[in-house]
């Protein structure tokens, strides 16, 4: 089945994804990225780049390459709008016949649609050869405010590159859709789009049929790039303060300074503090001069917070102007590189009181979207099989009451996992099955679903009666655990019905109480280990004095006693450091006991 | 009226006939999928161990810029050639290459303008190398960043 094309056509990049097996997913271009700059030109031998080989020119053909047409599609040349970013753009535009707009390039005149298929002519040779398949069909999307006459333009654009465009939809709708928000009937979304060079805000009603625009917002000419510049402006501000030199002149210094200040900007999202170094950044009669400079998320936050308060007073006004109230709004949707940062997500979280949808990587969840209403429309995304997912993990109680998991929850089913088990004591016979479900790792903190025993198994030294445990889930979600001996084939098993279905509340409850139990459930798990591993430690021990402490000289027996004295002592409190220490030095102990034996019995060579 | 009956038994047993069939088709395609999905998913990974390849090769250029750096301000540095020797192995080792192109007409795939001067060809022409550049398996790591010469258009306005 020919595939559709889901294309976010953007001011600044573009970006385009795809439903394959039910799954939509990003197609890279063909240098290996999964965003395209929405740049086009005519270089002076009259080739057309398109793109990143686009960008790289532009400062040697700047008359020629035409970028951000997205501001100039579709509209009338009249336009206020347009008459401002006239002054802002490098290449030449003017009134074309019919009152709309017509752009030079390489000498010729274009309409700004016949630049926007330029972009979208690349996007499409890539996915086909990406995808090994002709495409002919797209959905393209556009921001919410768009009117009429942009929307055709969009959808001529898409013609001219040769794609049949099946919808121009929404970008906030896309976004909604990526995450599902078409579902949730009844409900207002709110979408917070905060990209290179523009901001949007729209707010949502998911209705019966549709997701309907009921309110847009926002400001053409605030992006990311103007935090970019914001940083340039300061670390000049602070090599001079320190140098005395002014780099804002010195263009080599200036294309490194913006790099690194786009660099530490994402590095800040991560990570509290960075630095920005560039070295040999220029010299003067006294030599070299270095760029160092400590950049801090608090200062960054400095730095850009008008910006981001003016985000916040849009989508404010754009809530007044819809006449909704914050509280109305159920859904909050992130999107664009920008709202990466967590200042911004803090700012977000903070004005609703929830936290805002932004589990998918906000530079495609557009295109993503996109790929969706694709699905759609080919009916893709019914034919999909629904296979249910485990919600919560799934194990057994191993020794000292750990709960040792089988199946890993969000694991989809049907599915079976097998593992090999043994007994803790010698001459254990039989062994008890615990069946758990939940995130914890202790067992008891876990919920339990059933319990059997296996018994019969011949009596033997620890560890090394197999016992193979198999956990199968089936389409139906109806566990079946059985225990095998693997030495006399005894077999015991148990059927537990219904260890999917449980209600959603109870799900986000314990996933909710293993998050927050998170540290002291480790501390637990790592005293038991420790114990466990004191135990075995003593255990082997005992093992060799009775077999072979005759051969081993009275003194290590000693020093070995003292220290199995101390670890059981140890053992019976909570340190487990201590545990860890004592265990150490006993293993210690042992060796020399070892040594000793080898020394009397030197191991055969290998024949 | 046993005829009756037998038309019904022949008929639930075509309806689980076709459903049998049905379920079959659908489990040959699931398990075919399946095997696509894996030969695909392995091409995948290999390529994003390239882009990761990629990626590390990019960041340590940077470390490598502030060498070549320091090896010009302050030229001899005992020991630079040597050091200089195991860079080259290592990019080698990587299959990265540097991209060659002084003199040259500009190739905006390869090349980034960082500025113009006036000149006297048609075509514009590199005159300077102000960051190296690589590429790596065909793919462009980093473009180099040039200075280059052209004659300058006079705006038409």
């Amino acid at each position: 089945m020919a595939k559709i094309l889901g294309i976010d056509l953007g001011t600044t990049f573009s970006a385009m994804a795809v439903m394959e097996g039910g799954e939509p997913k990003i197609i890279e271009n063909r240098e290996g990225s999964r965003t395209t700059p929405s740049v086009a030109a005519i270089t002076k031998t009259g080739e057309r780049l398109v793109g990143i080989p686009a960008r790289r020119q532009q400062i040697t053909n700047s008359q020629n390459t035409v970028y951000a047409v997205k501001r100039l599609i579709g509209r009338r040349y009249s336009d206020i709008e347009v008459q401002k970013d006239k002054k802002l753009l490098p290449y030449e535009i003017k009134e074309a016949s019919d009152g709309g707009i017509e752009i030079k390039m390489g000498g010729k005149w274009y309409k700004p649609a016949e630049i926007s298929a330029m972009v979208l002519q690349k996007l499409k040779a890539d996915a086909e050869e990406k995808l090994g398949e002709e495409i002919t069909e797209a959905i393209i999307t556009c921001p919410a405010y768009f009117d009429d006459s942009q929307r055709k333009a969009t959808k001529v654009a898409g013609e001219i590159a040769g794609l049949k465009v099946e919808r121009v939809i929404n970008e906030p709708t896309a976004a909604a859709l990526a995450y599902g928000l078409n579902n949730k009937k009844g409900q207002q979304i709110l979408v917070y789009d905060f990209g290179g060079g523009t901001f949007d805000v729209s707010i949502l009603d998911v209705t019966e049929e549709t997701l309907k625009v009921i309110g847009t917002g926002g400001d053409t000419h605030l992006g990311g790039e103007d935090f970019d510049q914001r940083i340039m402006e300061w670390v000049i501000s602070e090599f001079k303060k320190d140098q005395g030199i002014d780099l804002s002149n010195d263009h080599l210094a200036l294309q490194r300074i913006k790099e690194a200040a786009e660099k530490a900007k994402i590095e800040l999202s991560g990570s509290l503090e960075t630095e920005i170094n560039l070295p040999f950044i220029t010299s003067d009669s006294s030599g070299p001069k270095h760029l160092l400079i400590k950049f801090t998320r608090a200062k960054l936050e400095d730095l850009v917070s008008n910006y981001i308060q003016r985000s916040i007073e849009l989508v404010k006004q754009t809530l007044r102007e819809a006449k909704m109230d914050i509280k109305g709004i159920e859904e909050v949707v992130l999107v664009g590189g920008q709202t990466r940062m967590p200042r911004i997500q803090e700012e977000i979280k903070k004005l609703f009181g929830k936290e805002p949808n932004k589990s998918i990587n906000p530079d495609e969840v557009v295109a993503v979207g996109a790929a969706i209403q694709g699905g759609i429309l080919k009916g893709e995304m019914k034919e999909v099989l629904l296979l249910d997912v485990t919600p919560l993990s799934l194990g057994i109680e191993t020794y000292g009451g750990v709960n040792t998991v089988l199946i890993q929850k969000n694991t989809t089913v049907p599915t079976a996992k097998t593992q090999i088990f043994s007994t803790a004591s010698d001459s254990q016979t039989s062994v008890e099955i615990h069946v758990l479900q939940g995130e914890r790792p202790m067992a008891n903190d876990n919920k339990t679903l059933g319990r059997f025993i296996l018994d019969g198994i011949p009596p033997a030294p620890r560890g090394l009666p197999q016992v193979e445990v198999t956990f199968d889930i089936d389409a139906n979600g109806i566990l079946n655990v059985s225990a095998k001996d693997k030495a006399t084939g005894k077999t015991q098993s148990i059927k537990i019905e219904g260890s999917i279905g449980m209600a959603d509340e109870e799900i986000e409850r314990l996933k909710k109480e293993a998050e927050v139990h998170a540290s002291e459930d480790k501390k637990k798990k790592e005293l038991i280990e420790a114990r466990n591993l004191a135990d075995n430690l003593i255990y082997t021990w005992e093992k060799t004095e009775k077999e072979s402490g005759s051969k081993i000289s009275e003194g290590v027996k000693k020093e070995i006693q003292d220290k199995i004295v101390e670890l059981k002592k140890a053992k019976d409190s909570e340190n487990t450091e201590e545990i860890k220490q004592k265990t150490n030095e006993l293993s210690q102990a042992m060796q020399k006991a070892g040594a000793e034996l080898y020394k009397q019995n030197p191991p055969e060579p290998n024949k | 009226m046993e005829e009756e009956n037998a038309e019904k038994i022949k008929k639930e047993r075509d309806e689980c006939k076709k459903l049998a069939e049905d379920y079959l088709a659908g489990w040959k395609r699931e398990r075919a999928d399946f095997i696509n999905f894996k030969r695909d998913e392995s091409e995948r990974i290999q390529k994003s161990v390239k882009l990761s390849e990629k990626e590390i090769v990019k960041n340590f250029l940077l470390i490598l810029d502030s060498l070549y750096l320091l090896e010009k301000h302050s030229k001899n540095i005992e020991g630079f050639s040597n050091v200089n020797k195991q860079i080259s192995a290592f990019l080698d080792s990587m299959k990265v290459k540097e991209i060659d192109c002084l003199n040259k007409e500009f190739d905006p795939n390869l090349h980034e303008a960082v500025e113009v001067i006036e000149g006297k060809e048609e075509i514009p022409i590199v005159v300077e190398i102000v960051q190296k550049g690589y590429i790596m398996d065909n793919m462009v790591v980093r473009p180099v960043k040039v200075k280059i010469a052209n004659k300058i258009d006079k705006p038409s306005k």
